[in-house]
């Protein structure tokens, strides 16, 4: 883009636009953002585009190998699986569930761990140091483990396994929530707003958050990356979302038994859930580097 | 003889907008003996001196100088080894903030006694080296001024007051007997009786040991106590270089008026709650640097001229570079 | 004529005494007389760790004094009335740059405080915001700014214009031109000498810097271990120090002018 300019001017971007401008730089994280880009129209407008219902079985074409191979149809572009479903549409429809789940949990943990943080980072002594020490203890056990243990209790299914993930990934937010809202406690810039009056609740509101919202959205993605391992491991278990559920995880798991004879039903979903991790995790890496980059200048 | 000689240092840092010239064109010389004061404000690039000094520059900078030499031999034709060696006999180093440039897990004795080279070390066997160490490391801390040197050496950095600590680093910074000690801004933030003894310190080194010292800082009053000569700096031009006395009497640059105005204590006529003569605008920033003289936009005696950077002109022994300097009339 | 703002015996204890704390010597300050008048300029000098900080703290209410009273016109002041606090008493920081909050832009920065303690409507919020930004030298501009956009002088005019915009009556400034450097610190002095002129300001401040303590201010507080030494005149303080610490202050500001 070549823009005159006259004068010399200065451009100030604002710390939310500082951080955009140093994550541009980086060309891969980009890319990342593109690909979690597809991911979130597919998972809005997927059951509008995929071609099948993906429940639909057809018993005629079972194991119908991808379009690119020399007996596939370009009726199925992927093929179909061992009831003869059409493996595309199933795929879409799991981006939406699989995706869309996880951002769903991600959002309700942000927001029960930034309430219970701020919380903790307000209040002194034993009621905020019991918060945080009981939440630190459960970090220190995988996401994984406590949703398996949840799961074990609450019994299986999606909503369950949900739940679980949900509350597995809260201690995470509330830990760095505390942590951050105690350190701009000590600013003198808090203190100002102190003394122009502010309650707590506006302090943290217009003082604080404000300056989260970056830590939030990078804390968040890493989370997402988590929940949408953790959804996917529950499914292929068998803990998760149940059988005929296009869910990639189950997807997965269900075509074990045909592996060998039609390795396409196995390899698309992984590819996808591949994909879709690996997008998360170089926007939330992108993300954290802009940010340490930001506050370097 | 000078010991330190520096002309048209130039040092350019690339950034977005290309390369910027965060030195341009610095010259001073630091005769044997000589306490020379380098003034500027922030972003004058005053510690940027230092570090080409002393060579602490990152590789991707690009530094050049017509002149550039210590005792004669070219600074920047030697290679790092040679470079070090002068660096650890002869020249020495106290930074602001001496509880930061000191170690705070290991106690200030064994930071000295680490400092102290081996051949000043006397005696054969590791026990006698250890006395001898001790010995030097005492004498030193008398030096300087610190009368219990036990309970100094064996304080924590942190256990210390702060112009305990900068006397400590006086202390180190002698060890190596130095004909140069470079102080960058070493009272900054000291109240004024601490600051006092810092300085008649430094002083009193000077007049004693015969050492040089490069006083940086921006603390025109603590220049103006003790440095026989002053360069003074504005975004890495070098504005009026001279004897203290001349240029706190007769300046000649309105930059450097307006620094001597912006201390109250220099004009005892001055009554009490009337304004100070100041300099509008700001300093302008490495992105944003003017053409020309750099102090230009917020000169009250620029003119056309000022665009085109000015030619150093001299006195006898006062440079300055403006094109309407204070005080003459004739614009030779 | 009741003074503007007294200070009556203010002490303050450190810490509540806890068993695992007992070893620590603790940190007493007080008690600290004082009065200031209207237009009237308090500087308050004294060596690092003497509480000076901690008095500026007290007086803003961001600390409880122990004990003592402060009196506002004659109205005493107490931790109740918070609010009459914030309106009159206001407080300019030492790093300028931590206490402008880097999140959000100058004039919403500028906006709390009105929002807070008026009931101005957006309009008129605005108006003032202006109006302050004007007479601290900035542009109104600089509403739309980001902290770290500013140099340091315009950090220190905003936090200026963030003290005055309530219109108090007494600004306190811990160390307020300490950061600044030498040219930019001169127009925040005229600046403040000018404000005072024309609003009638109380201003307290707390500095190290002799030379600008003695140029502006009227009456000097010298404390040193939490205790007032030495108060009284600038004049007077400059000119016959009694006490041993004062007369050590002033004879190293006169060696540093001497020569």
């Amino acid at each position: 883009m070549s823009r005159f300019n006259l004068y010399q001017e200065e451009f100030h971007p604002s710390p939310l636009q500082h951080t955009w401008l140093e994550f541009k730089q980086s060309h891969i994280a980009l890319m990342g953002l593109w690909c979690l880009g597809m991911f979130v129209f597919l998972m809005i407008f997927g059951p509008l585009i995929a071609p099948f219902d993906p429940l639909e079985q057809n018993l005629n074409i079972l194991l119908a190998p991808p379009a690119w191979s020399s007996t596939g149809t370009i009726e199925h572009v992927f093929g179909t699986d061992s009831l003869g479903r059409d493996i595309l549409s199933r795929l879409i429809h799991g981006c939406q569930i699989t995706f869309g789940i996880s951002l769903l949990l991600v959002l309700v943990a942000m927001l029960l761990g930034v309430a219970i943080g701020t919380a903790a980072g307000m209040s002194y002594g034993i009621r905020s140091s019991v918060l945080n020490h009981l939440m630190d203890s459960l970090m220190a056990i995988p996401t994984l483990l406590i949703a398996i243990i949840i799961v074990a209790i609450l019994g299986t299914g999606l909503v369950n396994s949900m739940w679980a993930i949900s509350l597995a990934l809260t201690p995470i937010f509330i830990h760095n929530t505390r942590d951050f809202v105690r350190k701009e406690l000590q600013k003198d810039y808090v203190i100002a707003a102190q003394l122009d009056g502010a309650s707590k609740i506006q302090i943290f509101f217009h003082s604080i958050l404000p300056n989260m919202v970056e830590l939030l959205v990078m804390r968040g993605t890493l989370a997402l990356s988590t929940a949408v391992l953790d959804i996917t491991a529950l499914g292929f278990l068998n803990l998760g979302a149940q059988a005929p559920s296009p869910e990639l995880g189950t997807m997965l798991s269900e075509s074990i038994e045909v592996a060998y004879m039609a390795p396409w039903t196995m390899a698309l979903p992984g590819g996808t859930i591949f994909l879709m991790i690996m997008s998360i995790n170089l926007v939330g890496d992108g993300l954290r580097s802009a940010l340490r980059n930001r506050l370097i200048r | 003889m000078s010991l330190l000689d520096i002309k048209n240092l130039t040092l350019e840092i690339d950034s977005a907008s290309g390369w910027i010239k965060a030195l341009d064109k610095a010259s001073f010389t630091l005769a044997d003996g000589e306490i020379r004061a380098l003034v500027g404000e922030s972003g004058s690039g005053k510690s940027l001196i230092v570090r080409a000094i002393v060579g602490a520059l990152p590789d991707n900078w690009r530094i050049t100088a017509d002149r550039m030499t210590w005792k004669g031999q070219d600074l920047l034709s030697l290679d790092q080894q040679e470079r070090r060696e002068i660096l650890r006999n002869d020249i020495a180093v106290i930074f602001q903030n001496p509880k930061q440039s000191l170690d705070p897990s290991c106690p200030l004795g064994e930071q000295l006694e680490e400092v102290i080279a081996d051949n000043n070390v006397e005696g054969r066997f590791f026990w006698q080296k250890r006395q001898s160490r001790q010995r030097i490391a005492a004498n030193l801390l008398h030096k300087v001024g610190i009368k219990d040197h036990r309970l100094c050496m064996q304080s924590y950095p942190h256990q210390l007051a702060d112009d305990i600590c900068q006397k400590f680093m006086i202390a180190m910074a002698l060890a190596s007997e130095p004909k140069l000690l470079i102080a960058d801004d070493p009272t900054r933030g000291m109240e004024v009786t601490t600051k006092v003894q810092i300085l008649k310190l430094l002083t009193r080194l000077n007049q004693i040991r015969q050492l040089s010292i490069l006083f940086v800082s921006h603390d025109l009053l603590a220049i103006s106590s003790m440095a026989h000569t002053m360069t003074v700096l504005y975004c890495g031009q070098t504005v009026e270089t001279g004897p203290m006395e001349q240029l706190k009497r007769r300046p000649f640059h309105p930059y450097t008026k307006a620094l001597m105005d912006s201390a109250p204590s220099f004009r005892k006529d001055l009554p009490p709650k009337s304004p100070l003569l100041a300099m509008d605008g700001t300093i302008p920033t490495l992105q944003h640097l003017p053409i020309g003289c750099r102090l230009g936009p917020r000169c009250p005696r620029a003119q056309r001229e000022c665009v085109k950077m000015p030619e150093v002109r001299r006195v006898h022994s006062h440079y300055y570079s403006c094109h309407f300097p204070l005080h003459r009339s004739n614009k030779a | 004529m009741i003074p503007l703002l007294a200070v009556e015996d203010l002490s303050y204890q450190q810490g509540r005494s806890r068993r695992w704390m007992r070893g620590r010597s603790q940190f007493h300050l007080g008690p600290i007389n004082f009065e200031l008048r209207a237009g009237e300029t308090l500087a308050i000098v004294g060596e690092n760790g003497s509480g000076k900080s901690l008095l500026a703290k007290l007086l803003v209410g961001v600390e409880t004094p122990s004990s003592g009273d402060i009196y506002l016109n004659g109205q005493r002041l107490t931790m109740h009335n918070i609010k009459q606090r914030c309106l009159n008493i206001r407080m300019i920081f030492q790093q300028s740059n931590e206490s402008l909050n880097p999140g959000i832009t100058i004039g919403s920065i500028l906006d709390e405080p009105l929002r807070l303690n008026t009931q101005m409507n957006a309009y008129e919020r605005n108006e003032k915001i202006v109006e302050t930004l004007k007479q601290v030298g900035l542009l109104p501009d600089h509403r739309y700014f980001y902290r770290h956009m500013l140099s340091d002088g315009q950090r220190q005019r905003v936090a200026l214009a963030r003290a005055l915009i309530l219109n108090p009556q007494v600004i306190v400034a811990d160390e307020p031109f300490a950061a600044l450097d030498p040219s930019v610190r001169s127009q925040i002095v005229n600046l403040l000498m000018k404000l005072q002129r024309e609003l009638g300001l109380g201003f307290i401040f707390i500095s190290h810097n002799l030379g600008i303590v003695r140029h502006i201010s009227d009456k000097i507080l010298i404390m040193q271990r939490g205790m007032a030494v030495e108060a009284g005149k600038t004049d007077t303080i400059f000119n016959w120090p009694k006490n041993e610490y004062t007369q050590k202050l002033v004879n190293s500001h006169q060696a540093l002018v001497g020569r």
